[in-house]
């Protein structure tokens, strides 16, 4: 390799090092939100998503702008990192998902009220499928079009728009049943 | 019909997440409002009930974990440096290289009066690149620059100076086909998204290519925010792409060469503008000929 070509390649290096640099502020919350969703632990989410851009920045070398932009790349490690997880909580007692925090002065009855609807939701998501369930957490939570969660779970926008459509449809009714 | 639906509910979630109401989207769809509100609700209704916003504090480490892994590369990149930049600061390979021309020229030169007596020395051979072609309104090929939206929003004007076009055909011969675009200068701010501006207009080879550059010899940005100039860096005065298509008989190409200016860094430690080509947003579009299918008719 040229010493043109070592200084290009590490050139390219340093941009996309920068350009990861620059979708922390915007990309760490929802990564983190999308994350939360998937394993229903805060606190943990904060880590994963922390170890997301970590992870990011090792692999950088095989990133290639072709076909799935950064951010987009940045939710399929996300989602490697909960498929791992997942599999390892479930070799351990399973984790309900958190509840809210109570703080003294705050409006009791619309916290617990608050508990109660999530609790309610996350019955409903675990009627889902696993699929499913990833649809709806790149689309309403990662923020992401049907295109960018398509390239990560390798389906078309159009697999995407009908499997949006079947489980949002489920989620409704799910919800609509339970009182 | 199905699929029509789906990509109305699939328009109507984007919409949501850039922060549009639920009664704005249902206004523009009166004809699926039966189906759209009852999912579009169940949609708001599970976004409300995982609300999460990380805490500041987690953030904040998570970062300082990230910025300590950029800054531990970039030593490592700094120790990897070559320790032979004595020569002019040139690594290794390119002080033995330079050291070799050196000696073969004094060779050369040395040795030229008794090898070429006066009359016979041998002038220089063509370089590798194919004859150059010359611009025409009636041309095979077009050449468009356009911009990918990133941080041109904070730009009043990004001017860039192109010098030369070249494009690579496939096959074994590495003979570029280069020319000098009849517009030099194209404003980025201008050509937005699916905007694009036409730079140069001739007959090129009809072949397949392989590989686009654009030589670029200037940026000079204005920021909209402080009306002053900014630095805008480039990884490269020559941007490569390498992206096939075909020009051919009958149809005009026009090939849009994707720039997009990126924001990097922080208000605090400071903004950093880097210009790049975007790959994904390049490509060539295919149009008829007229004036050649014209010539084809009896």
């Amino acid at each position: 390799m040229s010493a043109e070509a070592g200084n290009g390649k590490t050139e390219a290096r340093r941009c996309n090092e920068a350009r990861l640099a620059s979708l922390y502020e915007e990309y760490y919350n929802k990564i983190a939100h999308y994350i939360y969703v998937r394993i229903g632990t805060k606190t943990e989410a904060e880590d994963i998503a922390g170890e997301v851009f970590l992870k990011a920045l090792e692999s950088l070398k095989s990133y290639k702008e072709r076909g799935i932009p950064m951010q987009a790349w940045l939710f399929r490690i996300a989602h490697n990192l909960v498929v791992d997880h997942l599999r390892k909580a479930s070799k351990r007692k399973t984790v309900p998902i958190d509840t809210v925090q109570i703080e003294s002065d705050a409006n009791v009855v619309t916290l617990v009220e608050k508990n109660i609807e999530l609790e309610r939701v996350n019955r409903a998501m675990e009627q889902l499928t696993r699929e499913q369930k990833e649809v709806l957490g790149l689309r309403f939570f990662g923020g992401l079009t049907s295109k960018e969660a398509g390239s990560i779970l390798n389906k078309s926008d159009g697999a995407i728009r009908e499997m949006q459509r079947a489980a949002i449809a489920k989620l409704r009714k799910l919800l609509v049943t339970d009182y | 019909m199905a699929n029509n639906f789906d990509k109305t509910l699939d328009e109507c979630i984007d919409r949501i997440n850039r922060g549009e109401s639920l009664e704005s989207c249902l206004a523009d769809y009166p004809e699926y409002v039966k189906q759209l509100e009852p999912l579009l609700q169940a949609m708001l209704q599970t976004k409300d009930a995982y609300e999460f916003r990380p805490s500041p504090n987690a953030k904040k480490a998570a970062r300082q974990r990230f910025n300590a892994a950029l800054e531990t590369l970039e030593r490592k990149r700094e120790a990897r440096q070559p320790l032979f930049p004595s020569l002019f600061g040139w690594s290794r390979a390119l002080a033995t290289v330079a050291v070799v021309i050196v000696i073969a020229l004094i060779g050369y030169f040395g040795l030229r009066p008794m090898l070429f007596p006066a009359g016979t020395i041998p002038q220089p051979g063509p370089v590798p690149i194919a004859p150059s072609p010359q611009p025409s309104t009636e041309g095979n090929f077009v050449f468009l620059i356009s911009d990918d939206v990133n941080a041109i929003g904070d730009f009043e004007s990004l001017n860039v100076s192109i010098s030369k076009i070249g494009l690579l055909p496939g096959g074994d011969a590495e003979q570029w086909v280069e020319f000098e675009p009849e517009v030099s200068e194209v404003d980025l701010t201008l050509v937005p998204g699916d905007e694009t501006q036409e730079i140069w207009r001739g007959n090129v080879p009809e072949v397949q290519y392989t590989k686009v550059f654009i030589y670029v010899t200037g940026v000079h940005g204005i920021l909209k925010e402080t009306g002053q100039t900014v630095d805008v860096k480039l990884p490269s005065q020559k941007l490569h792409i390498s992206k096939p298509f075909q020009v051919t008989a009958d149809t005009v190409t026009s090939f849009t060469y994707d720039l997009t200016v990126v924001a990097t860094g922080s208000p605090q430690s400071g903004i950093k503008y880097i210009l790049k080509p975007q790959v994904d947003q390049s490509g060539a579009d295919h149009e008829p000929n007229k004036d050649k299918a014209k010539d084809k008719q009896p």
